[in-house]
């Protein structure tokens, strides 16, 4: 009986759904952090009677056929890189980009990342980091005696030092664009590496054509809807249940058949 | 020779047939763009047995035909920029490996080149059968109601829906993709509104299946039943008429 497959593929697939939506709700409060879909497709048909078919000699067609699918597969998981809001926080380093772009990251093994979280900090030599380490390119080192940093929207950072009165630029913050940003590859902790889904990262700075600005003293939260995850929590739940009662359906005809008596 | 039995494991074997294809249903109860499907059966004369005194022949089950409920699927706000959903009759096209493929599921988006891609990756044809190219460095594309896609204030190109005179062509395969399987080009529609942002889920419903379920499964008993008392009665005749009286 075919049913009992077709049902499992959709428990597996509604399986996979709650999987994503837990992330997705797990991740609510992870700075940066998009959220993702699990999207199904119908798998493939087979042709018991095949349309088109002559179905008499006098070249009559059937017009419909008979096919009958084999159930469900998750196509893909998609990442939704819609702008999360900007949640104040008040710390200089950090940074919120408010619309396209991704910031640089250079990795412990010389390759780059790109992350949308901005929640940065300065090492013990005063160079701008992520929260695990990793440096900003380009490198932007903030000197020792610096009283206050102010990094303006389109990516300068000046620095007010010592005893002097106007502000000394020390860097220009640069951000990454892609063609298709969904097709970043996530390498978890927030960080995300070039594939050939999303094209090569094009750079520049903040605020020039197709890039977003940046906003000093917030941080971007995730483009999670609690509610909206609830609610397709709740769908797959039902689709889950769903696809099991036709296991059970398939299961009792079965036995029906069995106690036929010979 | 007895035809009830016969008769009724018809009907199971359709009914068997039924089960399969509201499985698919359910299955699917997720699958934006997908399309609710319904066995076609119909009854089918058998040649009359000579030797029996009876009037007509036993009529037999037989499935015809898979019919397929075209309707609107519910329309669910995503705010995605590579969403797209028709309202109306339209398909949007997409060119496959194998020729022409019509889908409603438009769930897109841009490849590492630009180009408007489906999830599998086949380029989503516009006006004329173009490719659409999108320039990302542009901004976000806007897509208006009748298929215009502007990036910015400039037009980069028009998503178009097609529609087919006779659904009936269509042949399903597979990853929410239909096939053409006549000679009809299908021509643009102009009815057809794009919407930018949605998703049109599937237009099964789920209580309907349910319900189909329940029949399946009684219907299934009852032909159960039926063979049951069929092979009784057989039974009983071979035993009273084998009894020396």
């Amino acid at each position: 009986m075919r049913a009992l497959s077709i049902a499992a593929t959709g428990m597996a697939a509604q399986q996979l759904n709650v999987e994503v939506i837990s992330n997705n709700i797990a991740n609510m409060n992870t700075v940066g952090f998009k959220r993702q879909r699990a999207e199904f497709q119908d798998l493939l048909y087979e042709n018991v009677e095949r349309m088109g078919a002559q179905s008499s000699e006098a070249g009559t067609v059937v017009p419909t056929g008979v096919q009958i699918g084999a159930g469900v597969k998750a196509g893909s998981v998609y990442r939704i890189t819609t702008q999360g809001s900007l949640t104040q926080t008040g710390n200089r380093y950090d940074l919120a980009i408010d619309g396209r772009g991704y910031f640089q990251v250079l990795l412990p093994d010389g390759s780059t990342a790109f992350s949308r979280a901005g929640n940065f900090a300065v090492n013990d030599q005063g160079i701008l980091v992520t929260d695990d380490g990793y440096i900003v390119q380009p490198q932007i080192t903030i000197p020792a005696d610096a009283k206050d940093v102010v990094i303006s929207k389109t990516g300068q950072v000046q620095v007010l030092s010592g005893t002097e009165a106007t502000p000394q630029i020390v860097g220009q913050l640069e951000l990454a664009t892609f063609m298709n940003e969904a097709g970043l590859q996530a390498i978890g902790d927030n960080l995300y590496l070039e594939s050939g889904a999303s094209g090569s990262a094009v750079t520049g700075s903040p605020g020039e054509v197709g890039f977003g600005q940046l906003v000093q003293g917030y941080t971007e939260a995730s483009n999670v809807d609690a509610v909206s995850e609830i609610t397709n929590l709740i769908v797959a739940q039902r689709a889950y249940e769903m696809n099991s009662k036709v296991i059970t359906t398939a299961d009792q005809m079965l036995s029906v058949s069995a106690q036929v008596k010979s | 020779m007895e035809n009830a039995g016969y008769i009724a494991l018809s009907r199971q074997m359709t009914l068997r047939r039924e089960l399969d294809i509201a499985a698919n249903n359910l299955a699917n109860v997720d699958t934006a763009g997908f399309k609710v499907e319904k066995l076609l059966i119909a009854t089918e004369n058998g040649t009359r047995a000579r030797n029996l005194g009876i009037d007509g022949p036993g009529r037999f089950v037989l499935d015809t035909g898979l019919g397929r409920d075209f309707g609107q699927g519910a329309m669910r706000q995503t705010g995605n920029t590579f969403d797209f959903a028709v309202e109306g009759q339209g398909f949007f096209a997409v060119g496959g490996p194998e020729g022409e493929r019509y889908t409603r599921d438009g769930r897109f988006s841009p490849d590492s080149s630009g180009r408007l891609v489906t999830h599998d990756g086949l380029p989503v044809l516009g006006e004329g059968g173009s490719e659409i190219i999108l320039d990302m460095t542009k901004g976000p594309p806007s897509v208006s109601a009748d298929g215009i896609i502007s990036q910015g204030t400039e037009r980069v190109g028009r998503l178009q829906a097609v529609r087919f005179e006779a659904m009936s062509v269509l042949s399903k395969d597979g990853d929410g993709y239909y096939r053409n399987t006549s000679n009809e080009t299908p021509s643009p529609d102009t009815e057809a509104r794009i919407r930018q942002g949605m998703v049109e889920g599937s237009n099964v419903q789920p209580i309907v299946q349910i319900t189909n379920l329940i029949e399946i499964s009684r219907a299934y008993e009852r032909m159960a039943k039926l063979i049951d008392s069929s092979n009784d009665l057989n039974r009983r005749t071979v035993e009273r008429l084998g009894r020396v009286s």
